[in-house]
């Protein structure tokens, strides 16, 4: 098992549940994030006004998925969430343990 | 906890009666609610403390009783047993009584609060300990010696009234921080049925305020709204083993154990009670306060013998720490008075008296259709004042008076919402939320609009379906209503219809993409409007919840402004109107009667100072600083120059009803301009006679001083700040203080704050260049405002 996590525009975020869905995923946690990646400092102009970027809010989505699902699911979740512009976010796994539906006591992928 | 072979009551009394299993059960009993329940469970536990205290076989000289709940025969079912065993002091063994009482108690899992006291001793901790001493108020005899109960009952209740003088202060101290900390049972959606205000504590202190001689018995309403809330008590007790919080979750079963028709009409009613409770207690400690005074014994509440009246506004007063009508005051003829007293009690932060209030029910004339503008003024300076303006509508709406002036108040009054991120109902989370916005209102130049779209953006949620849709239809209505200008009526639809806009756009749309930016600078139209949407998402989502407004979302959401707003681009300053035939004729006039001064009363009911003079320095400042000399607020301004004459107007309310006189305001001015009367110094003085004293924390927000280089000639440096005795001739000296020469002025006063726009030119004759210059000019302001 592992846990896939997204950090991604917050606009985007209907877009990656719905392509989520559609790829099985059950369940998915989501939280609001702030933070920054190689747009730091960058000032950005639009129509004559000048922004400050600092720390950027995002969207940051986590999902617990079988071993075998990894890659397409992140192929899922990058196609989603890209607009092709500076800013769209990552997306990385790392291994997961142990997993535990609270509810029933399930673990591992029975519980996923 | 020791089994039942440790205890030593295990021998003596029976550790399961059949009693403690009737008890256990009543939980699951459907058929036995409200009054019956809480009958069955006082009788039994009555009857239950009778067999246990025969079978620990005291000696005379000893009592049960009973206090808290159990005491006042109003239990829940989750209710501790608070029990005290009496003695004389000569009872042999009575430890050992009490081993016989206690186990069994604690055996039948039942929570037990108990002491073992003489009369004295409980006499003593009742003196050092206002809990003790408020639980003991309820003492009810359960077995034993009978006398020795009364006795104990007797000597409390001496107790307590000789005390009261020094007591109250502090359970007046209590309850506050108990409110503080609980919320309201009125307003909140998830409330606490014991500890919040309007809640049961506040029904056993208005009892105890009672016991003490000081106020009368609670009302019949009183009693009703009290018998509700321990209805509900009782149902949520059996639900979630002795919780007070009503959570949402449970609101449907309770609901349909009392026979309420779902959750939202037992979340009304329940609102509704706590209402009722919240003001007989509010009403119960203004009288403690009246009568200890009375008596010479107030400490906390600082009355003196001798009222002491002073005004406040037209036909409002101030009498005794209350807002009262003056003498001459006359609601039949004066349908703005209503609006005119609860403005003065937000702003002083002083209640309304309870027979002021029952005089305007009775007395108000029907306010007249569209609104006058100083309803309008008054009411926007009530809500101008912030978290002291929700008291004082909710004096109104207690009197019927604010469904009688907003009847659309009716539809979302107490209503609950079925939301997890709202904290409170409706209309509470309406009034909170005009208490942020008024937070708000130096980043906005229309701060009227802005309280007006707090207080209504939601009243849509009155009305079936989507309740944005709903609302703008509403408020489509009210505006004309309150005699808006069809303009100001349209932007205010446009910040009820899109309130919503900014928060879901900025967090559902790509800000990259110029059609987000562009459709939203097409709905909302005007960098005006702009910052009204801002202000209000910001204060709606504060007054929501904890959820609902945090830096993430703010952040988006100020980067959505900041695109749109950079899309629409400023908007120009006002200018002044064109000169009436009036102004032309007093311009023209002869120079030898320099300076012309008219007085006449408007068709808006509102005094107009016209004067006319040679242009030079410092002439607006003498005008508007004559005009504050003669007690008079500066409603709207406008003053241009032409061809070497100036021309200035300034529409004035007359706050103590008297009309200026016309000769003395000219002569006034001519000794003004000719230095032989100082302004400042007189108006220092009459300030200072007349500055009401204000609780900290009630400031309004700081002034704000800004500058538009959209004028060719000129700068215009816009004032926005609170409204007050002399703020134009302030702010004006400022500027000429400075050197600058005021071509035009436009002054707003809307409600509580003045919005004032000045074209100025430097000590060159142009603009003000832009840096350090401009930083003194606002610095000079700021500090005449100071």
């Amino acid at each position: 098992m592992r846990l896939v996590t997204a950090v991604i525009k917050p606009f985007k975020l209907e877009d990656v549940k719905t392509a989520l869905e559609s790829f099985g995923v059950q369940g998915l946690t989501i939280s609001e994030v702030q933070g920054y990646g190689r747009q730091r400092g960058h000032t950005e102009i639009y129509r004559g006004a000048e922004y400050k970027v600092d720390f950027v809010p995002k969207v940051k989505v986590e999902v617990l998925v079988d071993d075998d699902d990894t890659a397409d699911l992140i192929e899922v979740l990058v196609k989603s969430a890209q607009t092709g512009k500076i800013g769209d976010g990552k997306v990385w796994s790392v291994p997961v343990e142990a997993v535990v539906r609270v509810r029933t006591g399930e673990r591992g992928v029975d519980a996923i | 906890m020791p089994s039942d072979a440790e205890s030593p009551a295990a021998s003596t009394a029976p550790a399961k009666a059949a009693q403690v299993e009737y008890l256990h059960a009543l939980r699951g009993r459907s058929d036995i609610v409200g009054p019956a329940l809480r009958r069955v469970l006082t009788d039994t536990v009555r009857a239950w403390l009778i067999g246990l205290f025969e079978a620990a076989d005291p000696g005379p000289g000893i009592s049960l009783v009973t206090l808290g709940g159990y005491g006042r025969g109003e239990p829940a079912p989750g209710s501790d047993l608070d029990l005290v065993l009496v003695h004389d002091g000569r009872a042999p063994d009575v430890g050992t009584v009490a081993d016989r009482l206690w186990y069994p108690i604690w055996d039948a899992g039942i929570s037990l609060d108990h002491s073992v006291r003489t009369v004295d001793e409980a006499l003593r901790v009742a003196a050092s300990d206002l809990r003790a001493a408020l639980g003991l108020l309820d003492v009810h005899h359960a077995a034993g010696d009978k006398d020795l109960s009364a006795r104990l009952r007797e000597r409390t209740l001496a107790q307590w009234r000789s005390g009261a003088r020094k007591r109250l202060p502090d359970l007046q101290e209590a309850g506050e921080e108990r409110g503080r900390m609980a919320g309201d049972v009125a307003f909140l959606l998830e409330p606490d049925l014991k500890s919040a205000r309007g809640g049961l504590r506040d029904v056993q202190i208005l009892r105890a305020l009672a016991a003490a001689w000081v106020t009368d018995a609670p009302p019949a309403p009183v009693q009703e709204a009290h018998t509700l809330l321990l209805d509900v008590r009782g149902e949520l007790h059996k639900r979630t083993r002795g919780r007070d919080k009503l959570l949402l979750q449970e609101q449907d079963s309770v609901a349909e154990a009392l026979g309420y028709a779902d959750a939202d009409a037992l979340a009304h009613a329940v609102a509704d009670a706590g209402r009722t409770i919240a003001w007989a207690y509010d009403s119960a400690w203004r009288r403690a306060g009246g009568v200890l005074s009375q008596q010479g014994w107030g400490r906390r509440f600082g009355r003196t013998r001798r009222p002491n009246r002073r005004p406040l506004a037209e036909g409002v007063v101030e009498q005794n720490g209350e807002v009262v009508l003056a003498r001459n005051a006359d609601p039949a003829a004066d349908p703005v008075l209503v609006l005119r007293a609860a403005e003065a009690s937000a702003r002083a932060d002083m209640p309304l008296a309870p027979h002021t209030l029952d005089r305007l029910a009775a007395e108000s004339a029907p306010m007249p259709v569209p609104w006058p503008d100083a309803a309008r003024d008054a009411f926007v300076g009530l809500l101008a004042a912030g978290p002291p303006a929700v008291g004082a509508l909710e004096a109104l709406d207690h009197a019927g008076l604010l469904v009688r002036l907003l009847p659309e108040w009716r539809r979302v009054r107490s209503k609950p919402q079925r939301n997890a991120v709202h904290r409170f109902t409706v209309d509470r989370h309406l009034l909170e939320t005009a208490a942020e916005a008024a937070d708000r209102t130096r980043r906005v130049d229309r701060p009227d609009l802005l309280l007006l779209a707090a207080l209504f953006h939601d009243i849509g949620k009155g009305w079936p379906g989507d309740h944005v849709t709903a609302g703008e239809k509403v408020v489509a209505r009210i505006g004309p209503r309150l005699g808006l200008p069809p303009e100001d009526a349209s932007v205010l639809t446009t910040l009820a219809a899109q309130h919503l806009l900014l928060p879901e756009v900025a967090t559902r749309r790509d800000l990259d993409d110029p059609a987000t930016i562009r459709q939203v600078a097409g709905l909302v139209g005007s960098r005006g409007v702009l910052d009204l949407l801002h202000a209000l998402t910001e204060a709606d989502a504060l007054a929501t919840g904890p959820a609902a407004w945090g830096p993430w979302k703010a952040r988006l959401v100020g980067e959505l402004v900041d695109r749109v707003g950079a899309w629409l681009g400023g908007a120009p300053p006002p200018k002044p109107p064109a000169l009436t035939a009036d102004q032309e004729a007093l311009l023209s006039a002869p120079a030898a009667g320099d300076p012309h001064l008219l007085v006449r009363v408007g068709e808006d009911e509102l005094v107009h100072v016209t004067v006319a003079a040679p242009d030079q320095m410092g002439l607006l400042t003498a005008i508007s600083g004559v005009v504050a000399l003669h007690r008079l607020d500066v409603r709207r301004a406008t003053a241009y120059s032409t061809s070497g004459r100036a021309l200035s107007e300034l529409v004035v309310s007359t706050p103590y009803g008297r009309l200026p006189d016309e000769a003395k305001m000219r002569s006034d001015l001519v000794a003004a301009l000719g230095g032989s009367l100082s302004l400042d110094q007189r108006l220092r003085e009459r300030e200072e006679s007349v500055s009401l004293p204000r609780r900290p924390g009630l400031a309004s927000p700081p002034p704000e001083v800004l500058f538009d280089d959209s004028a060719e000639d000129a700068t215009v440096v816009e004032v926005r700040a609170q409204d007050g005795i002399g703020v134009l001739h302030r702010i004006v000296g400022g500027l000429a203080g400075h050197g600058l020469d005021v071509r035009t002025a436009i002054v707003s006063t809307l409600g509580a704050d003045v919005v004032d726009a000045f074209y100025v030119r430097g000590r060159d004759g142009g603009p003000l260049p832009a840096g350090a210059e401009r930083e003194r000019v606002a610095h000079a302001v700021l500090a005449a405002l100071e």
